[in-house]
């Protein structure tokens, strides 16, 4: 016999209004390192301990460390300062 | 802009003598417990539920909601397609459009209720005229089981979830536990036992039936068998929400949906206490000393005013008495319950409406 499936198609993120990833830094050396901590446990120590030994191997500068609820999406505002800020970001932990 | 993620079309081929939940699990469909085949007939008896006898038909391929984390499409079909398998009657449908629309609202925040580590689960309550239509049951057991209205149309729901959301355990939800409230979480508002309003007037919505979205834990038992005045019993009540276990606990905009039994409520209301009195009383009586709750989290999402408190005053459980939702659930007996929200997340209560288009 026939049944239909239960899950039915997927829809563009509506959040993902800028799908292209930005290009590769070609070297990190002397570039801007953003730290977006999720404020999980332990996640200001996983970011500042990779930010720091991108820093002791090309020369890479910290310029930046903020916040964020992890239970919401991280606001516009704080995305465009570190747009401005920076020129990578390191995030994404939970605990 | 919509990704067809699918190689073999909408319909598939099942043997009519298969073991259909091993199928679906195969692909990674189900929760586990038997499944009703959801074949075209079913499927078209299903829709027929939003449909008068002479109102106008409505587009099966509609989207009603798009939810995360998948991002997935609910048309109207799909819904019933998850509908047929949970068991549900198309007297319960319109039901589930009402509810899948409210769970798309941002301030729900889906992404996070399905993603997190905690236990959370969205309870849909049924208000109104569509609650008894529907036979849903918000009196005695109302949390379950045994009826197959709350347990289908929850179940309903949690399958769409599943399916449509992908909050598939590892992949789409990261709860540390799970829980029970995951396999379906829906009641009724006893509205006949109630001596107040029926809570939504309290939200701002008037419509003969509505439906409420609220996510929380599984409901904290308030047990109290003596007391013949409010306070002793909202006492009693206030201790379920003044703890520190509870993801509420440092965020000050959680809310707390008191359930109260319809034996509790009307003690309260026979001494003249009207809803807006109790979830007053309990925002002055959930508190804990601050200092216990600087201690227990050091990251604390609460307004300034909060953390200026002394160490030696008490802090509300939450900052504002409107996060406090109190309704009437249950049967006779004397046993209430609070179910703590995730936090980050707030409740939403919309129409149910069976011919206008979503």
């Amino acid at each position: 016999m026939l049944i239909y499936r239960p899950d039915g198609a997927v829809a563009q993120d509506p959040d993902r209004s800028a799908p292209e990833l930005a290009p590769a830094l070609p070297v990190l050396a002397g570039s801007r390192i953003g730290i977006l901590d999720n404020r999980k446990p332990n996640a200001d120590v996983l970011l500042h301990r990779l930010a720091n030994r991108l820093v002791e191997r090309t020369g890479a500068i910290v310029v930046r460390t903020d916040t964020k609820n992890a239970a919401l999406p991280c606001e516009d505002q704080v995305l465009g300062l570190l747009a401005e800020q920076v020129d990578l970001i390191l995030t994404g932990t939970a605990d | 802009m919509t990704v067809d993620t699918h190689s073999d079309g909408p319909l598939i081929e099942f043997p009519a003598n298969g073991d259909l939940v091993a199928e679906m699990a195969d692909r990674g469909w189900g929760d586990g417990l038997p499944l009703v085949a959801p074949t075209p007939e079913r499927v078209k008896a299903m829709l027929s539920g939003l449909n008068e006898p002479d109102g106008p038909s409505l587009d099966p391929d509609e989207i009603i909601s798009i939810l995360p984390p998948r991002f997935g499409e609910v048309s109207r079909q799909i819904l019933a397609v998850n509908a047929v398998m949970a068991g549900c009657l198309p007297v319960h449908f319109p039901v589930l459009v009402a509810a899948v629309r409210a769970l798309a609202r941002p301030e729900v925040n889906l992404r996070g209720i399905n993603a997190t580590t905690h236990c959370v689960a969205p309870l849909l309550i049924v208000h109104g005229e569509i609650a008894r239509t529907g036979g849903y049951n918000g009196g005695l057991g109302a949390f379950g089981p045994g009826n197959r209205a709350n347990a289908t149309t929850g179940r309903a729901l949690r399958l769409v979830l599943l399916h449509v959301a992908g909050a598939t355990i590892g992949a789409g939800d990261a709860s540390t536990q799970g829980g029970p409230a995951k396999y379906g979480f829906c009641i009724a508002e006893n509205m006949d036992a109630s001596p107040w309003p029926t809570y939504p007037t309290t939200v701002g919505v008037n419509a003969p039936s509505s439906v409420t979205i609220y996510c929380g834990e599984a409901p904290h038992n308030v047990h109290d068998m003596e007391s013949d005045n409010p306070s002793q019993i909202l006492n009693k009540v206030a201790s379920a929400m003044a703890t520190t276990a509870q993801n509420n606990a440092c965020i000050s905009q959680g809310e707390y949906l008191v359930a109260l039994c319809p034996e509790h409520a009307a003690t309260c209301a026979e001494a003249g206490w009207s809803r807006h009195d109790v979830a007053s009383y309990l925002f002055q009586k959930a508190r804990l000393p601050a200092a216990e709750l600087k201690e227990a989290f050091s990251l604390r999402a609460w307004p300034p005013w909060m953390n200026c408190l002394r160490d030696d005053e008490l802090a509300p459980m939450t900052g504002d008495q409107k996060n406090i939702r109190v309704l009437v659930v249950g049967g006779p007996g004397k046993h209430s319950s609070v179910i703590p929200s995730w936090g980050m997340t707030r409740s939403v209560t919309v129409a149910v409406d069976q011919q206008v288009s979503c």
